[in-house]
């Protein structure tokens, strides 16, 4: 399930005085089993480049390779049908696109649509309720009446129940509780290891540094860099040039080592850091 | 739906632009009414380059017309071949087969088609030239006399302003719906009758949701703010009658004269 962008321009609304040019020869290779970040200034075309990976958008020119399925500009939509099952979207705000009597049926959507028969979905539904964190009693709720948080995870367990080979995220945690963020978040890593490429639009960070292992950056347009988390968060003088903030750890380790501390810059988490620290102090 | 452009703004600066909203909607009503006055080919060839003049002076790009007047272009086709069949004035011109084709059904269906091309033109015009906060304005001053026999004047060009500044955000949110629901294997192109169904129901329920949470939040935004609609206001924005909107009222009250004498002279 490799993902591939060769020279890919999209213009939006061609050929009209709207006519806008979102983005700008993307040449993009997305290792499979990868989890992969997704950063960049508002405007600079995130969901635009995301929307190509399962055919919403099709580019303008260039072609985008999904596994087999190469997407080009005169590509019917029709034919791409099958790769919407194989590269799930979840949408910014996933919650609004909600609109069945209950859950259960909500989740069985996506579903039924490829052609999954009726029962086998609800268990389906039933299994990617649980793994977003809702026990069965929400099964025949309404999805109106349950609050913002657990909507959006009624959303995302409904791509989830296609099971998809490849997870899109557009800013999944935006608007989420710190600890609900993490959750979701931790539920991600674990499709990974079970062997999905995930792909995730994010503003935050420190969720970048904790849970991907690959970023891509996007600026006006164009893919500015295409590298490993440790090698972005060495490049300080360029994050701040697009006023992105290193990630708290990051920062404290640069703060230390300006002091005279040699810590290693790939440090992730706080548990590593103490113990490095500690090390250090005991020399 | 992206490249729908019938009655969009046109965020440039040009002479029409600028000129008063009041003026261009006052102008458009009489022109739209003109149009229906038939004053024989020398009346349209004058409309027709008055709008051209307009069009080239609001700075409309050709390829905005073209696609403006195109989704009328099956309505036009569909009343042409009415007309063809059932309309037997004039000369008899030519017979195919059991059908007849009258010399006075060709002109018909060219002044139909002229007409048609003309109101698109000249809406477009004034859609594309003026913001939909200064139609609204526009309109407001010219229904105030209204306010004589007690006609909610205020209300109701809010209610209108209201309306256009959530046409563009509607749309925007069910293209996102639209999307949403593709993700999730909904085909809105192809499939059975019942596949249709489902998915014009999975776009309008949360279309209808998200269009009553916005109208709801503006109505909280709006009380919290106070507002009162029978309030006395000031405006930040005014609106200003220039001497270039005397010289195009003159303009068109000479032009619509003309056509209306034109065809009850003829
Ligand atoms: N449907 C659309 N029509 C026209 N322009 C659009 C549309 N969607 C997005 N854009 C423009 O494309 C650019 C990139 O948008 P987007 O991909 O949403 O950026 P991001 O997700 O990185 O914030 C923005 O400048 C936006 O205004
Ligand atoms: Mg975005």
């Amino acid at each position: 399930m490799s993902i591939t962008f060769k020279n890919v321009d999209f213009i939006y609304s061609p050929d009209t005085p709207f006519s806008y040019h979102a983005l700008k020869g993307v040449d993009l290779d997305i290792p499979e089993g990868s989890f992969t970040a997704l950063i960049g200034h508002t405007g600079s075309g995130k969901s635009t480049l995301i929307q190509h990976i399962n055919a919403l958008l099709l580019p303008s020119s260039g072609e985008v390779r999904v596994d087999d399925f190469i997407i080009t500009a005169t590509d019917k939509p029709s034919v791409l049908k099958p790769l919407r099952q194989k590269a799930g979207l979840v949408f910014q705000f996933p919650e609004y696109q909600l609109f069945e009597e209950t859950i259960a049926r909500d989740i069985m959507f996506g579903p039924v649509n490829f052609g999954m028969p009726e029962d086998e979905a609800r268990a389906v539904a039933a299994k990617t309720l649980e793994m977003v964190g809702l026990n069965d009693t929400y099964m025949e709720r309404s999805p109106f009446e349950i609050s913002g948080g657990q909507k959006r995870r009624v959303a995302i367990a409904g791509i989830l129940a296609m099971d998809p080979d490849i997870l899109v995220l557009d800013e999944p945690t935006a608007g989420l509780d710190p600890q609900g963020a993490k959750e979701m978040l931790r539920l991600f890593k674990s499709l990974q290891k079970s062997g999905k490429t995930i792909i995730m639009v994010s503003h935050d960070m420190n969720q970048v540094l904790e849970y991907c292992d690959h970023v891509v950056v996007m600026n006006k347009g164009r893919i500015e860099r295409n590298c490993s988390i440790d090698e972005l968060f060495k490049e300080k003088d360029y994050l701040s040039s697009l006023s992105i903030d290193l990630p708290v750890i990051t920062a404290f380790i640069n703060d230390l080592n300006s002091q005279g501390f040699h810590l290693d810059h790939d440090i992730k988490d706080i548990e590593t850091l103490v113990k490095a620290i500690g090390g250090e102090l005991h020399e | 739906m992206n490249s729908m452009v019938f009655g969009r703004y046109l965020p440039v600066d040009s002479f029409v632009h600028r000129l008063d909203p009041r003026l261009k909607i006052g102008a458009l009503l009489a022109l739209l009414i003109t149009v229906f006055f038939d004053a024989g080919f020398l009346g349209y060839a004058l409309i027709g380059l008055f709008v051209v003049v307009a069009l080239i002076l609001t700075k409309i790009p050709a390829k905005m017309v073209v696609q403006a007047v195109k989704p009328m272009l099956i309505m036009l086709l569909f009343l042409s071949v009415f007309n063809l069949i059932f309309l037997h004035t004039g000369k008899l011109v030519a017979k195919v087969g059991p059908l007849s084709i009258y010399s006075g059904a060709i002109f018909q269906t060219i002044y139909i088609s002229i007409r048609l091309v003309l109101i698109v033109s000249l809406t477009t015009i004034l859609t594309a030239s003026t913001k939909p906060l200064d139609m609204t304005l526009g309109l407001e001053h010219l229904l105030s006399p209204l306010k004589v026999i007690k006609f909610p004047v205020h209300e109701v060009a809010m209610m209108i302003s209201i309306a256009l500044r959530f046409i563009p955000t509607l749309v925007e949110e069910a293209q996102r719906i639209m999307k949403a629901q593709a993700s999730r294997g909904v085909d809105f192109n192809e499939g059975t009758f019942k596949e249709k169904v489902f998915a014009i129901v999975s776009l309008i329920i949360p279309l209808f949701i998200s269009a009553f949470q916005k109208a709801d939040d503006l109505a909280n935004a709006m009380e919290s703010r106070n507002y009162n609609p029978e309030a006395r206001r000031t405006r930040y924005h005014q609106l200003h009658w220039r001497l270039a909107d005397s010289f195009v009222l003159g303009l068109i009250v000479l032009l619509c004269g003309t056509i209306i004498v034109m065809s009850i002279v003829l």
